[in-house]
């Protein structure tokens, strides 16, 4: 089965690729925030014990579920993918359970060179935050790394979490009766597993009862920072809600914006295949969402901070200021490294669907239109959605500093990160197309 | 028939033909492993004909699709299709050509999964920037007996409705050539038969939406062949003869005899 499936890796390697990187930098960003909560455990006063707990607990938390969700969705999108190969074994006479074994062995096999290397990064910069932590006085010099045990027990962690998400995929992948019908088509899934739908409502109604906790309670705590903290993370968390059931909103929401990308043939094939394909495209979609989220909301909550931030708090301010360009500057990478790496694994499935729009009479140039003109309309809804997201974090924090719901500057942030979110996602599909663009030749 | 290797010019008086090749010859890969998959034939296919290409695997009948289609370049040789010279076209005219001028009907029905039926019948239109015409696209999907399945997604349709879709899609533009690849190798005989009934029916029902047509099918089973006019048998890249109304068991015969040269002439070259 391990040879099988080591076959099997090479044969695809970029799919292979996108879980790597995902895993890769999901432990390192995880195990970077965990080596800081490890620190704690050493000999350190109770304020550093306590910043260090909060930063590595809290603020990685936030981080931990985006990296735990992009690695499920990754999975999940590089094992649905092969629901075809997956029928052709079952053909030749592979169980279910063996198929779902294949997949899970492959799994296995990236996550965890990946983790382990990601442990060895996190470790890196576990190091590096800590001296980043201390030169700027955040915490006493005497504070320690307190070796590896931290990334390591990510690593395990995230190799179990990607195993999860590919049992998860394996389970509805090999399922079916075994068939050689190719089943590329979009109604056998249409419908939103249930997990989704839980874990949607369960995430979006927590971050907005933090909010609402914020503008009733927090808001009035003489720690200024008390209503940070308790609307920081709503928007990432309404984000990961909505990522949850991107399938579904991408198929209602590309309705929408149809009529905004013009007649063209391109247009018409995106329009239907962002509608009746909503579950390949969602993949990118997800990331898009809490990228902007996460980036909009905690940038304009540290500008509505400096803004409005009492006397007397300038050592605090510089800590969770810190902390937030960190979280930002991670999140932001590893969001982006998510949209680049879905477009590509879901584009490169679809090399030969593209050769078949090329043999139908399609110029290199339609087929590429047709492509960026489906990531306009992931990277439009992802922005739109990101942005009603970040509002879960600026509304309350800007209620609870007396700006009232609209903050009182760098209203021009938003309009940054959308355009520059926009940007990235249509580079991605670009660079992705093109690698994958139908080369001349065969019938077949 | 015009059906036979020397008449390489269009009459005079006539249309010119649908599809015709001079000396075409195409080569893969260079200097000593170099592969000549088609070493210089001469066909002609006129207006209203339906050809069968059969042959051996390895005799170039693919290769002869590809570089009929405007897909490859030839090495060497013409492709004239409705009297024009399309071999020395850019890749954008080619294209053109592609969905303007030849319909498609593949192995594997080669639809687009994320388009309804009639979607997929008028994608040819939309590709060429037009609108598609609902009357043509409706009447061609009635005449190919799947009217009450214009709004079914591909993976709604069973193969052999699915290869009638694509029919109609091929016969969309009205073409000047309508070019099949197997197009029953992935479907059982009963289905099979309504397929090949279909495109023989596009090539006899002048007058009608989707008639008179010109029809050349690759395919390696004797029973498809039956439903042409002619049958052009390749081996190793060049013709090794017509077969003007065939028959299933004649074609098997002579496919047979081929089998048996091909396999005396490889053991004649590896002793």
């Amino acid at each position: 089965m391990m040879r099988l499936a080591l076959a099997s890796l090479r044969h695809r390697a970029t799919a292979s690729t996108a879980t790597f990187l995902t895993v890769l930098l999901g432990t390192a960003l995880m195990g970077s925030f965990a080596t800081l909560a490890q620190a704690a455990t050493g000999p350190v006063s109770s304020t550093d014990q306590d910043t260090l707990v909060i930063m590595g607990a809290v603020v990685g938390g936030w981080g931990a579920l985006i990296v735990l969700f992009a690695v499920v969705s990754t999975v999940g999108i590089t094992v649905t993918q092969r629901e075809t190969e997956i029928g052709l074994l079952r053909t030749v006479g592979a169980t279910p359970r063996q198929a779902a074994r294949l997949v899970r062995a492959e799994t296995f096999v990236v996550a965890v060179v990946a983790s382990a290397a990601g442990a060895l990064l996190a470790s890196l910069g576990g190091r590096a935050l800590l001296e980043m932590l201390r030169h700027g006085d955040v915490v006493a010099d005497s504070v320690r790394y307190q070796g590896g045990a931290a990334p390591a027990g990510t690593a395990v962690l995230i190799v179990l979490v990607s195993l999860l998400g590919s049992g998860l995929a394996a389970r509805r992948g090999t399922r079916g009766p075994a068939s050689i019908t190719p089943s590329e088509s979009a109604r056998g899934s249409q419908r939103l597993r249930a997990w989704r739908v839980v874990a949607a409502v369960l995430l979006a109604a927590y971050g907005l009862a933090m909010g609402v906790v914020t503008v009733t309670v927090t808001a009035h705590d003489p720690d200024p920072y008390a209503a940070m903290s308790t609307s920081g993370s709503c928007a990432i968390l309404v984000s990961l809600g909505l990522a949850c059931v991107a399938p579904w909103l991408l198929r209602h929401l590309s309705v929408v914006a149809k009529p905004l990308l013009g007649s063209s043939a391109a247009a018409h094939l995106a329009a239907y295949n962002t509608r009746r394909r909503a579950h390949l495209l969602s993949g990118v979609l997800a990331p898009v969402v809490v990228l902007t989220a996460a980036s909009v909301s905690v940038l304009m909550a540290v500008g509505t901070d400096s803004r409005t931030r009492p006397a007397g708090f300038e050592q605090d301010a510089r800590t969770i200021n810190l902390l937030n360009n960190v979280v930002v500057g991670m999140v932001v990478l590893f969001a982006a490294v998510v949209v680049v790496n879905t477009f590509a694994a879901v584009v490169a499935h679809r090399r030969a669907e593209l050769h078949r729009l090329w043999l139908l009479g399609a110029t290199p140039g339609q087929v590429e239109s047709s492509v960026l003109a489906e990531a306009r309309v992931v990277a439009g809804i992802g922005v739109v959605l990101g942005l009603v997201a970040s509002l879960a974090t600026v509304v309350p924090f800007g209620i609870a500093r007396h700006e009232g719901v609209v903050p009182d500057g760098e209203l021009w942030l938003p309009v940054v990160i959308a355009v520059g979110v926009v940007l990235l996602t249509l580079g991605s599909a670009r660079s992705a197309v093109r690698r994958a663009a139908p080369s001349t030749g065969a019938v077949r | 028939m015009g059906m036979n290797s020397h008449t390489s010019q269009p009459t005079p008086s006539g249309p010119p033909p649908a599809l015709a090749v001079r000396g075409l010859a195409r080569t893969y890969g260079e200097g000593a492993g170099a592969v000549r998959a088609l070493a210089g034939i001469d066909l002609t296919f006129p207006t209203g004909t339906f050809t069968a290409v059969m042959g051996p695997s390895g005799s170039g009948k693919s290769t002869f699709l590809t570089c009929a289609a405007g897909l490859e370049r030839p090495s060497e040789g013409r492709v004239v299709i409705a009297g024009e010279d399309v071999t020395d076209w850019s890749e954008e005219d080619r294209t053109r050509l592609r969905r303007e001028r030849i319909g498609f009907v593949f192995q594997s029905f080669h639809l687009m999964p994320y388009l309804t039926a009639a979607q997929n019948v008028g994608l040819p239109q939309r590709l060429a920037g037009h609108r598609p015409d609902r009357k043509r696209v409706q009447a061609l999907l009635d005449r190919v007996g799947l009217g009450d399945r214009a709004g079914h997604l591909p993976a709604e349709l069973s193969g052999g409705q699915q290869q009638r879709v694509a029919i109609a899609r091929a016969l969309v533009s009205d073409p000047a050539v309508i070019l099949a690849d197997e197009p029953t190798g992935a479907l059982d005989s009963a289905t099979a038969h309504e397929v090949l009934a279909l495109l023989r029916s596009s090539v006899d029902d002048a007058g009608h939406v989707g008639g008179g047509q010109t029809v050349v099918m690759v395919t390696h089973d004797p029973v498809a062949a039956a439903y042409a006019d002619t049958v052009v048998f390749l081996v190793d890249g060049r013709i090794a003869g017509t077969m003007a109304r065939p028959t299933a068991d004649a074609v098997a015969g002579q496919l047979a005899h081929l089998d048996e040269l091909v396999a005396e002439h490889s053991m004649g070259a590896a002793s």
